[in-house]
């Protein structure tokens, strides 16, 4: 009888699982409470489903805050499965660092537990310029895979500062001004003094100018000035000694905004500008041919304004 | 035949607009026939029974044959200096584009046709094409194909509360000082969104509306430079690199810059254009 019941037990558990019972994704205890995920260091492919970023959660005495849903709905499952493997505290919030596709498409996988999605004040707007565009590119990157990924518009907006408890443990919550893209937030967990950057910070792949090159270098020197015990990097390693991780991403824009600066004065064009610009990072990044020219596109059509 | 009203309101033929509808992405890669039915329904929708005869050296077109980025992609008209005097017009046309006809250059008295530089949003892989007018109505047209996709549905914006704040407002920046007889070269900048109105927000699952610079005109003491008259295939902030012939060179001058959007919007500036150095 008792046997029974024990069978019936593990059956319902099994149940109650399966619906968000993806393989846990692989995790990384980077510091007490703290779980990163490593991206590879690719561009969105069937190879890797767009599990491209790093992202994960924190873990307070009363609830879990995920930071970077992942790349779609299927990460984003695995992301909760990898919770629920660790802690059944109740998901509390689920922050979304900014409006890219690696990062925010996992949302949806956490409706069920009715967090608060935090964003950048910015981010509705950047979601609804965007985020039917990145779906389609996402489903032409991934096919099938990119099935259940959505746009989730976050319900707690940030622009300037905010904190928020798990229970014995408080993140600050930044808003920043245009830099990697237009709607930037970085976390601080006070317990740990981890500073988790997200793409305002890339190490060994190259930095993607989506917002400022100007507004960048401003951030960086913001956040550069704080200090941490660690930082965790949008791409790259999980977890980076703090501000030394920094400097050859500051190297690389200072090099482009000097020498694309450079450019527009003599007279290049916006086409050619990237071959006559910080070509000495060339060996220093991954995928540095599929992003400099865009990067220097990018940074020619705002440094053209000044 | 139907006809409605087009973009820069006037006819176009329906069959044009029947073409805009199932154009671009909606089949597989085009055969070269296919490319050369398109170009020839477009042709025809824009010159009607025109001839347009191969311009041969006359025109070229200057771009990447590989986009970096198809929201931005520089295009350069160049046109043989002796025809450059005959003409009255210069058409872009992006043949896999959702509205094809990109720009239309009306060229006036002061304007030096050699080359003229804008830069584009790309859908498909796609010929350009660029046609040349003569003031007798000669037509010569030439093309390129050029690879990029995405461009018309990107979203271009990067810094969107700059972009609010800096609407409407312009940068001219004029080449060094020539010599009486050689053209005065001029770079504009236009601070624009110049939407395609082809993204749908996902939060409302509306559609951002269009909000596009329909013509642009350039005078230099009020004798006309060029009129252009453009929609979304113009990049976000709007830029073009093109010469003039200011009357009086000795003198200085004024060049006024004048933009109608669709939705109505007039901004203008000008600025001075120092005399050219004496001889």
């Amino acid at each position: 009888m008792q046997a029974a019941v024990a069978v019936v037990a593990v059956l319902f558990l099994a149940t109650a699982v399966s619906d968000a019972a993806s393989a846990p994704l692989s995790v990384s205890e980077i510091a007490p409470g703290i779980f990163v995920h490593n991206g590879v260091q690719e561009d969105a492919s069937p190879a890797n489903d767009d599990e491209i970023a790093n992202i994960g959660f924190i873990i307070g005495d009363d609830a879990v805050a995920v930071i970077d849903p992942g790349g779609s709905y299927r990460e984003g499952t695995e992301l909760r499965a990898a919770i629920r493997a660790r802690t059944q505290l109740p998901i509390r919030y689920v922050i979304v660092t900014h409006v890219h596709p690696d990062h925010i498409f996992g949302a949806a996988a956490f409706r069920g537990d009715h967090p608060d999605f935090i964003g950048h004040a910015k981010l509705p707007g950047a979601l609804a310029q965007r985020g039917a565009y990145y779906l389609r590119r996402l489903r032409e990157a991934i096919g099938d895979k990119a099935d259940g990924s959505e746009v989730v518009p976050p319900t707690i907006l940030v622009s300037s500062r905010i904190e928020i408890d798990l229970g014995e443990r408080h993140l600050v919550l930044w808003a920043h001004g245009p830099a990697h893209t237009d709607s930037d937030l970085t976390i601080f967990d006070q317990k740990t003094s981890t500073f988790w950057l997200a793409d305002l910070l890339f190490v060994d792949r190259i930095p993607v100018i989506d917002g400022s090159l100007v507004g960048w270098l401003d951030e960086l020197r913001k956040v550069t000035a704080i200090p941490a015990a660690r930082a965790v990097p949008g791409h790259g390693p999980v977890s980076v000694p703090w501000p030394q991780a920094a400097a050859p991403e500051r190297r690389y824009l200072e090099a482009v905004a000097r020498d694309t600066r450079a450019a527009i004065k003599a007279g290049i064009d916006i086409a050619n500008a990237y071959r006559h610009v910080a070509q000495s990072e060339r060996g220093h990044w991954l995928l540095f041919d599929d992003y400099h020219p865009r990067n220097v596109t990018a940074s020619y059509k705002e440094l053209e304004w000044e | 035949m139907g006809m409605t009203r087009g973009m820069f309101g006037r006819a176009v033929p329906a069959f044009l607009l029947i073409l805009l509808a199932f154009g671009g992405t909606a089949f597989a890669t085009p055969t070269e026939a296919e490319r050369a039915a398109r170009w020839s329904d477009l042709r025809h929708a824009i010159f009607g029974e025109r001839v347009v005869e191969d311009a041969g050296g006359l025109v070229a077109i200057e771009a990447p044959d590989r986009a970096e980025d198809a929201a931005i992609v520089p295009v350069t008209i160049e046109v043989s200096a002796k025809l450059a005097t005959e003409l009255r017009g210069l058409y872009l046309v992006i043949d896999y584009n959702p509205s094809p006809l990109a720009a239309h250059f009306v060229l006036g008295p002061l304007a030096d046709a050699r080359q003229i530089e804008t830069r584009v949003r790309i859908d498909d892989y796609t010929y350009l094409h660029a046609v040349a007018e003569t003031a007798d109505g000669r037509l010569y047209a030439t093309a390129r194909f050029i690879k990029a996709a995405g461009g018309c549905s990107a979203p271009a914006g990067k810094d969107q509360a700059l972009a609010l704040k800096r609407l409407g407002k312009m940068k001219l920046v004029l080449g060094e000082h020539q010599k009486s007889d050689l053209p005065q070269q001029a770079k504009l900048l236009i601070s624009h969104p110049n939407n395609s109105g082809l993204q749908v927000d996902q939060l409302t699952h509306y559609y951002i509306p269009a909000d596009f610079m329909q013509t642009l005109k350039v005078t230099y003491n009020d004798q006309l430079v060029f009129k252009l008259e453009s929609d979304i295939a113009i990049s976000e902030d709007p830029t073009f690199n093109f010469a003039f012939h200011p009357a009086n060179r000795g003198n200085a001058g004024v060049l006024t810059a004048e933009i109608l959007d669709s939705s109505q919007r007039h901004f203008t500036q000008s600025w001075p254009v120092p005399a050219a150095p004496q001889m």
